[in-house]
């Protein structure tokens, strides 16, 4: 199905020459129907919720309207001050930005461990780091609070730090060994034959050709970190030390609901991720496909 | 291009590092004091008034420092129990009867009727509400000491709507007379989350039953005059209420009020400021669910919310003060009024901001009415929660889209809560 790039044999404009309108082809409107539409579509009902979740977020509490005039600001000025989310976007930063790090640091580790050495019961390693994706973070709770409790981590953004770089390894590590399986080992060994040691060939030979792979992976662990409301309400009791998701269940109580608030803690828990995914899904794609195809 | 990416992820780090440092610091409290943590078992709109209570009780009582801690309704019960099963609960909690047997099957509160015995809100205290407590748990101790308490209404417009229903049948008409095509309906049905605790409170205010078990440890959900009544609330479905009522769980039903197309609608006095938020206060009001043929007012006691302290608590006394101050009269009133509830202080339900809310006059009119009678739902069932909810939510739902028959429904309800209640008689006794 490549009808993206159309090449037509036809006369190369001359500087000077006066751009003359051709009249379109009529395949054009097969083109639009087949293309355009289906997606013209499909961007309506994937954007209608955030549509409105942005004029709940910005129409005054009351309004019925289903344009967002007038707009205001009261519900963003609710969850930033009254709410807290000044504090709890600190933290969800604070452990996105460290649960990012440690989980690409230790998938490449782990996964050149897997891709590049053949050793007894590596096999039955991936299988055992697949079946931990079929367990429930609250499965775990219990355990994991006795442990964190045990290490002074409890009330602590360390435990969540932790908490969540545990549960994105497992698939972090399987991917980045597809990575890193990708490129081959003879130019890595003729690095080494050039006087590098392991590290060093590892470092400058096939860590930049990693960089698709540490996006996917690094960009997941993020969003997975960030979106984790689990963890985040029972690992920490202390107030300044929620993050995001816990201040986004703020908003509905026992008998009232804030909907002004809700959607404005939408858009604010929801523009990072947006902006993540704005920069890295060129690489992203690529990156997905690239560990999925050569893993 | 390189260069400027490097110090972004420079500076994010820079803020990660210098962050990380400072969420980490010790829960300790202010040197010299003694540090007690409260938990909220409804953070987010009540914050601002606990934050006020804590301010005021640190004032009077400078030796004790109170840290506030609000937990989300929607997960407060797995709070709770993660921090039992971790040994890490707070000094004092926020905890309704709805999961108080839970936590005191859990061994995880301490009784509080020694400190109640000497204490100067002793007496004071709506006597209806502490008894509900008590009923709540096998040994019939003070576990909860009751800040307030709820009652069910239906809202209404009064533009739409200039005179209240007295009676069932009065209600039932003018739900028909209120809606008119395209997208104006006289009534809403709750039918996702939450809708049985409802349905409850609307078929026991109808048929005027005035228990939950007859003599025989039967139930009496399936009282006949209940399945009359639920065919007729089924029967307004997609006639008089929206059809998307059958997912309505609080929220939407209380959005879909909101939008000024729906008349009446049956939720408790709790979700008072969303309707004023939406509509003003002159435009809103509120009366007690109508009284049946029996001609005896009949209500579904809500749930009791309170104050519980911890058996771990290092500091049980300090505490227990925190908990007395809340109840006192002046917090309490303080509280109810901001929250827009009854108050369990009985001093404080004659304070006149309360007899100037219209809503709440009503609610504690017809609490206080002689003929009323109230029905205590058996919270004490470990079950109840289930029964209520998982078992016999989607079923209601079927009950509406016409795939179960009303008697049907009430029958299984009523087996499941009869075979509840003899396994409990079984345990306890009685």
């Amino acid at each position: 199905m490549s009808t993206d790039v159309v090449i037509r044999p036809g006369r190369a404009h001359v500087a000077g020459d006066r751009p003359h309108r051709r009249p379109r082809p009529k395949r054009d409107r097969g083109r639009v129907l087949r293309l355009y539409v289906p997606l013209g579509l499909y961007l309506v009902f994937t954007l209608v919720p955030f549509y409105w979740m942005l004029v709940f977020a910005v129409r005054p509490s009351g309004s019925t309207t289903p344009v967002p005039w007038p707009i205001t600001f009261e519900h963003f000025e609710t969850v930033w001050n009254d709410i807290g989310y000044a504090v709890f976007f600190r933290n969800s930063v604070i452990v996105g930005v460290w649960s990012l790090l440690a989980t690409t640091v230790l998938a490449v580790m782990g996964g050149y461990a897997l891709s590049r050495f053949r050793f007894r019961g590596r096999t039955l390693f991936m299988v055992v780091l697949l079946c931990t994706q079929f367990i429930p973070g609250a499965m775990l709770l219990i355990p994991l609070f006795t442990i964190f409790k045990t290490l002074g981590l409890i009330n602590n953004l360390g435990s969540l730090i932790v908490a969540d770089t545990v549960f994105n390894l497992p698939l972090s590590v399987i991917l980045m060994s597809g990575f890193i399986a990708a490129v081959p080992f003879t130019v890595e060994e003729a690095a080494m034959v050039d006087g590098c040691t392991r590290l060093r060939a590892f470092l400058a030979v096939v860590l930049p050709q990693l960089r698709p792979g540490l996006i996917a992976v690094g960009s997941f662990a993020f969003i997975h970190t960030w979106n984790n409301f689990l963890f985040a309400l029972m690992f920490v009791s202390r107030q300044d030390s929620f993050t995001i998701p816990v201040g986004l269940s703020y908003t509905i109580g026992e008998y009232s609901a804030d909907f002004g608030a809700l959607a404005a803690g939408g858009v604010v828990a929801a523009v990072p991720v947006v902006c993540v995914f704005a920069v890295v899904q060129r690489y992203l794609v690529h990156g997905i496909s690239a560990g999925a195809v050569k893993g | 291009m390189k260069r400027t990416t490097a110090w972004a992820a420079v500076a994010v780090l820079a803020v990660a590092v210098a962050g990380c440092g400072s969420g980490s610091d010790p829960g300790s409290g202010e040197s010299g004091k003694t540090t007690i943590t409260f938990w909220d078992n409804n953070g987010g709109t009540r914050t601002p008034i606990y934050q006020e209570l804590i301010k005021r009780f640190e004032a009077a009582n400078p030796t004790i420092h109170v840290e506030y801690v609000g937990i989300p309704i929607a997960s407060v019960q797995q709070k709770y129990d993660t921090a039992i099963a971790g040994g890490d609960t707070p000094d004092v909690g926020g905890v309704t009867t709805s999961y108080l047997a839970n936590l005191v099957g859990q061994q995880a509160l301490e009784p509080a009727d020694d400190w109640f015995g000497k204490s100067a809100v002793n007496g004071k205290l709506a006597a209806p509400m502490l008894d509900s407590v008590r009923d709540t748990v096998p040994d019939g101790k003070l576990y909860l000491v009751p800040g307030t308490s709820n009652l069910d209404v239906v809202w209404y417009l009064k533009d739409k709507l200039p005179e209240a229903p007295k009676t069932w049948d009065e209600f039932f008409t003018d739900a028909h007379e209120l809606t008119k095509a395209p997208d104006q309906y006289g009534y809403t049905i709750r039918g996702g989350a939450g809708s049985i605790f409802q349905v409850l409170a609307e078929m026991y205010a109808y048929s005027g039953v005035t228990e939950f078990f007859d003599a025989s440890g039967k139930s009496t959900v399936n009282d006949p005059k209940n399945v009359e009544y639920l065919t007729k609330l089924a029967a307004l479905y997609k006639k008089d209420t929206p059809e998307a009522d059958v997912t309505n769980d609080f929220p939407k039903m209380v959005a879909a009020f909101g939008t000024g197309k729906i008349a009446m609608m049956h939720h408790n006095l709790g979700s008072y400021n969303d309707h004023v938020k939406a509509h003003g206060a002159d435009k809103i009001g509120a009366f007690a669910l109508p009284v049946g043929a029996s001609g005896k007012r009949t209500i579904v006691a809500n749930p009791v919310d309170g104050f519980a302290v911890f058996k771990g608590s290092e500091h049980k006394d300090a505490a227990w003060k925190f908990v007395e101050f809340l109840v006192s009269k002046e917090s309490n009133s303080y509280w109810n009024q901001e929250t827009g509830q009854i108050p369990a202080n009985t001093e404080a339900q004659g304070d006149s901001w309360l007899t100037g809310l219209p809503h709440l006059k009503t609610a504690v009119d017809a609490l206080n009415d002689p003929n009323t009678s109230v029905v205590s739902p058996p919270y004490y069932l470990p079950q109840f929660s289930s029964i209520t909810k998982a078992d016999t939510e989607p079923l209601f739902q079927k009950v509406l889209l016409g795939q179960m028959k009303p008697q049907e429904f009430l029958d299984t309800m009523a087996q499941k809560l009869t075979d509840a209640q003899a396994e409990w008689k079984k345990v306890h006794g009685g």
